[in-house]
């Protein structure tokens, strides 16, 4: 054992580790640029390395870009990455409130916990814990994502049947191309564009990151509230004893991020999300969760760096990805000639042990790498003028969500689905609800539909959906967590032996009749939409149309109900905020022109004339002119910054147009 | 004095060197983008990993390989004709599907849209069982079927696919009903088919290359054995005419000039030729075959196109 240890703390693979670990929380800080495309994109610089510095390379970066995720999450309310949805949650109230480095200290440490944890089960448990994954079969996946789905009871406290809408909306998002399990064009209306389906990352930056920027610009408020005691380091202590109160969450959550890893396919965001779920059920710690719980970060964080381990389980003991990394690093290992499979760990080969003694050493560089680089990206987000921030990091949207697959038509679909976002939220539709539905939506219908296949064969449908004793396990804690967000209302009914209905908690005034009106006008388009969907199930083969229908028609029920109830209490559930609606047309205006140019002016050139516009929109204090020019200037050179580094350092074929 | 000139007339002879290559119709014309139209980590990008460092090895010039997932292929094969067309760009292709997508409804190409420069491999369809398995041979599978009809389930890649086609045509060649169960990747089937969540699965020969003395090949739908599997019997051995799988390849914007058509032809056809290659693609459980650009792909693909399409009709995934 000792010499595995040796032979990954060569100076080069300690160097590997160190660069990996840096390059990946860089990469994965940026929205849109995920884990697996860091991974993707670096894994040719691998072939000439000998494949255990390939792996430990390709592990670092890997573990970095999960944990860099945390930061836009924190900070901008986006996930840098999907595995870190669930760190908006309580990572941006946290951030809002003036405690933004504290809480990517916290996410710091959760990941190097949860990275930890991972890498243990990796060495000590890996063979049975893959034969012990393989009993997950398609209901248990379903379920699994019907048990992620029961995050909406949580995250929708405002109106929790507006949230099952929501909800709906994101799975019909999600049906919307060609079917995987069953190949039918679904909801595309004939359109080319729409065709591969509404790419998930570039919508996850959409929904969140573009509400923020509108706001961001409509109001004269700073972006994060000032740290008040001047620079206060980085929070080390105080994180640290968050971190030992909640000590249990960090192991539990881990545990879940390491055994969701190791169920091929499932990924670090549903891992993380379950992890939040199950930490916010179990915690009645004030802040509630969602409104700034250091907890939430901690679940989803230790969550997600688990998954780096554990994913690893089953790539290299059946060869088959845990998480989508995981994929790209087992083409790597092909390439290399590795053989996985249960040799790999019986003939005790050195390479696996290098490795992962090579992931511990990433987990461990993550601490000063992390903090350094964190604290960084916290002191200029919070420092930059309104005026910069805006338009950087609306380029980052644009440049991240067109990386994924090259696709300029993505980034359109990012922008209009960031407006929905908007929208929707004013009209008390929250977007996590949405995007949970968009996420979970693939994998249960997939499992759905398998599991109706399989059983429908085997003339048991039924007990295909419910006799199977791992899927009974998961709808327990499915219906303890739907159950849970009323606990307290339901425990105050009993108390009154059920004589009553509870008394509301907050006693709001009747809303006014154009308050109804608008609430009945949103809930109306939610019943349109769903309308349609139904009409286009019609000529669908009915694998296709089983779940998608199913979903519409419970959608229709859910936005009667809706309708009845605002019509009953006249109580609405909205916000009217107030800012100036010309700087928030001006954010979208200024986007939309800067995609509609970036073909024909070229990436940079159309971002720096999409930055003057958001500058605009966004500049509430009186600027001299020198102090335009010198934002200009700077706004300029991030942005021509961040396209050479596309083009060049991760080959992205970014539309060159006439200048740049 | 002298140093200087001796430097000019260097950087003459390199500039007169470097300028060569860039004259018209010569390939590569520098660094060459290899589109794959999935998401990364499948066999579409193991192939293209493994060719990439071959690519280098013989022009000098970088093969960066990018993704454009989305539509089962979809996506990238409608935006291909878009693309640069000196050479610069090639793109994966996949058959069965670029045969029976366009037949499905609009999916933004048609098969003959796409120029086929070279298919240089493919993964052969077999019967995978799990090591434990009752099924020692396809006949216990066929008896097994025979006896219950549609209770024996198979995993397999998608629908409309090279798995899907192959086992509806091998329930209508054995006179069985079994039941197909349609997986997102090839992953996921396997997955289910070592989960024991269906009784075994249509996948490829790659699956007994990974999977080694986990799981049992019952038969694989090649023309001879594959070379890595000496006692898997083929399906012909066993009396049912099935030579299948899915086939991949390069292909050029339509727009590419005949000479640079040829040339990306030659290169893959270069890199399928190496020994070390084949070894690495035969030791994964990839098959090679060899189809050039020109009258030969032409009747190959009207070759698979007459197999495919009534294959794919009496599956219903077109009508």
């Amino acid at each position: 054992m000792l010499d595995f240890f040796l032979a990954a703390l060569t100076p080069l693979n300690l160097l590997l580790a160190l660069a990996g670990v840096a390059a990946g929380t860089i990469i994965g800080s940026v929205p849109g640029l995920t884990a697996t495309m860091a991974v993707a994109v670096l894994v040719p610089l691998t072939f000439g390395m000998p494949p255990e510095s390939a792996l430990i390379l390709l592990g670092a970066i890997y573990t970095g870009a999960i944990y860099g995720g945390a930061y836009a999450a924190i900070l901008l309310n986006t996930p840098g990455t999907p595995s870190a949805i669930g760190t908006t949650f309580d990572g941006y109230p946290m951030a809002k409130r003036g405690d933004g480095d504290l809480a990517v200290t916290i996410a710091c440490l959760s990941s190097l916990v949860g990275g930890i944890v991972g890498a243990c089960a990796l060495l000590l448990l890996a063979p049975p814990l893959a034969e012990a994954a393989l009993a997950f079969g398609p209901v248990e996946y379903f379920w699994l994502a019907i048990f992620g789905l029961s995050l909406i009871a949580a995250l929708s406290t405002r109106d929790f049947l507006k949230g099952l809408i929501g909800a709906a909306f994101g799975i019909l998002i999600a049906m919307v191309g060609i079917s995987e399990t069953s190949a039918e064009v679904r909801f595309t209306f004939g359109s080319n564009t729409l065709l591969g389906g509404i790419e998930t990352v570039s919508a996850l930056i959409g929904l969140y990151c573009v509400p923020v920027l509108i706001e961001l610009a409509a109001t004269s408020g700073r972006h994060l509230k000032e740290d008040t005691g001047g620079t206060r380091g980085f929070r080390l202590p105080e994180a640290f004893s968050t971190l030992m109160r909640h000590k249990l969450n960090v192991i539990r959550s881990s545990v879940i991020g390491t055994l969701v890893g190791a169920l091929p396919g499932a990924g670090g965001s549903i891992a993380g999300l379950v992890a939040y779920s199950e930490a916010r059920r179990t915690d009645r710690r004030a802040p509630a969760y969602g409104q700034g719980n250091p907890g939430g970060i901690v679940a989803t964080e230790s969550a997600n760096n688990a998954t780096v381990g554990g994913g690893f389980i089953p790539t290299l003991v059946l060869g088959i990805p845990g998480t989508p990394p995981d994929a790209v690093i087992l083409g790597a290992l092909l390439v290399q000639g590795v053989r996985t499979g249960p040799t790999l760990f019986a003939d005790g080969s050195s390479i696996v042990y290098t490795f992962i003694f090579g992931l511990f050493l990433a987990t461990l560089l993550m601490l000063p790498v992390g903090l350094l680089i964190g604290r960084f990206a916290y002191r200029s987000i919070v420092r930059a003028p309104k005026a910069g921030l805006v338009p950087v990091v609306a380029f980052m949207t644009i440049i991240g969500s067109f990386a994924i697959r090259n696709s300029l038509s993505d980034v359109g679909i990012m922008l209009a689905l960031g407006v929905v976002g908007w929208v929707a939220n004013r009209r008390g539709f929250s977007v996590s609800p949405i995007v949970l539905g968009l996420i979970l939506g693939r994998i249960a219908e997939e499992g759905f539909v398998q599991s109706w296949t399989i059983g429908d064969a085997m003339g048991n449908v039924w007990g295909q959906f419910f006799g199977r004793p791992l899927s009974l396990v998961i709808i327990a804690l499915t219906l303890l967590s739907f159950v849970y967000p009323f606990l307290p209302a339901l425990t105050r009914a009993l108390r009154r032996r059920g004589t009553a209905l509870p008394a509301p908690s907050d006693k709001r005034e009747p809303a006014d009749p154009a308050a109804i009106l608008r609430d009945l006008a949103g809930i109306g388009v939610m019943a349109a939409i769903a309308g349609v969907a139904l009409w286009q199930c019609a000529g669908l083969n009915p694998e296709a149309a089983v779940f998608p229908r199913t979903i519409a028609t419970g959608m229709l029920v859910l936005c009667g109900l809706a309708a009845l109830e605002t019509l009953l209490t006249r109580r609405v559930v909205e916000d009217r905020s107030y800012g100036s609606t010309g700087r928030r047309a001006g954010v979208v205006l200024s986007m939309a022109a800067g995609i509609a140019l970036a073909p024909v002016l070229g990436f940079a050139t159309a971002g720096i004339a999409m930055a003057l516009g958001l500058m605009l929109s966004s500049e509430h204090n009186n600027r001299s002119l020198r102090g335009w020019g010198l934002l200009a200037l700077s706004v300029a050179a991030v942005i021509t910054v961040f396209t050479i580094g596309f083009r060049e350092a991760l080959s992205v074929p970014l539309p060159g147009g006439l200048i740049f | 004095m002298t140093k200087f000139t001796l430097y000019a007339a260097a950087g003459a002879i390199a500039a007169a060197l470097f300028a060569a290559p860039a004259s018209a119709g010569d390939f590569p014309p520098g660094q060459v983008e290899y589109i794959i139209p999935f998401g990364p980590g499948g066999e579409s990008d193991i192939t293209a990993r493994l060719q990439q460092p071959y690519f280098e090895k013989l022009y000098g010039e970088q093969m960066i390989v990018s993704y454009k997932p989305g539509g089962g292929g979809a996506v990238g094969w409608s935006q291909l004709n878009g693309m640069a067309a000196d050479g610069s760009v090639i793109m994966g292709v996949n058959l069965p599907h670029t045969i029976i997508k366009p037949l499905q409804g609009n999916v933004g190409f048609e098969t003959d849209d796409i120029v086929n420069a070279y298919i240089f491999h493919y993964t052969p369809d077999a019967i995978v069982v799990r090591a434990d398995s009752p099924y020692q041979s396809l006949d216990d599978l066929i008896a097994a079927a025979k006896e219950s009809p549609r209770k024996i389930t198979f995993s397999g890649s998608g629908k409309g696919t090279a798995n899907h086609l192959v086992s509806v045509r091998f329930d209508e060649l054995a006179g069985i009903e079994t039941t197909y169960v349609s997986f997102k990747g090839t992953g996921a089937a396997v997955t289910a088919m070592l989960g024991g969540q269906v009784s075994a699965e249509w996948g490829y020969t790659t699956v007994g290359g990974g999977q080694g003395d986990k799981v049992r090949m019952l038969a694989v739908a090649m023309e001879e054995r594959h070379p890595a599997f000496p006692d898997v019997p083929t399906f012909r051995e066993l009396g049912y005419d099935i030579v299948s799988g899915a086939y991949r390849g390069v292909a050029v914007p339509k727009d590419t000039p005949e000479e640079t058509r040829q040339a990306v032809s030659d290169a893959i056809a270069a890199i399928n030729a190496d020994p070390e290659f084949r070894q690495k693609m035969i030791d994964g459980g990839f098959a090679l075959i060899d189809v050039p650009y020109g009258p030969e792909m032409d009747a190959w693909m009207k070759a698979r196109a007459e197999e495919y399409i009534p294959a794919a009709r009496a599956a219903g995934v077109i009508d």
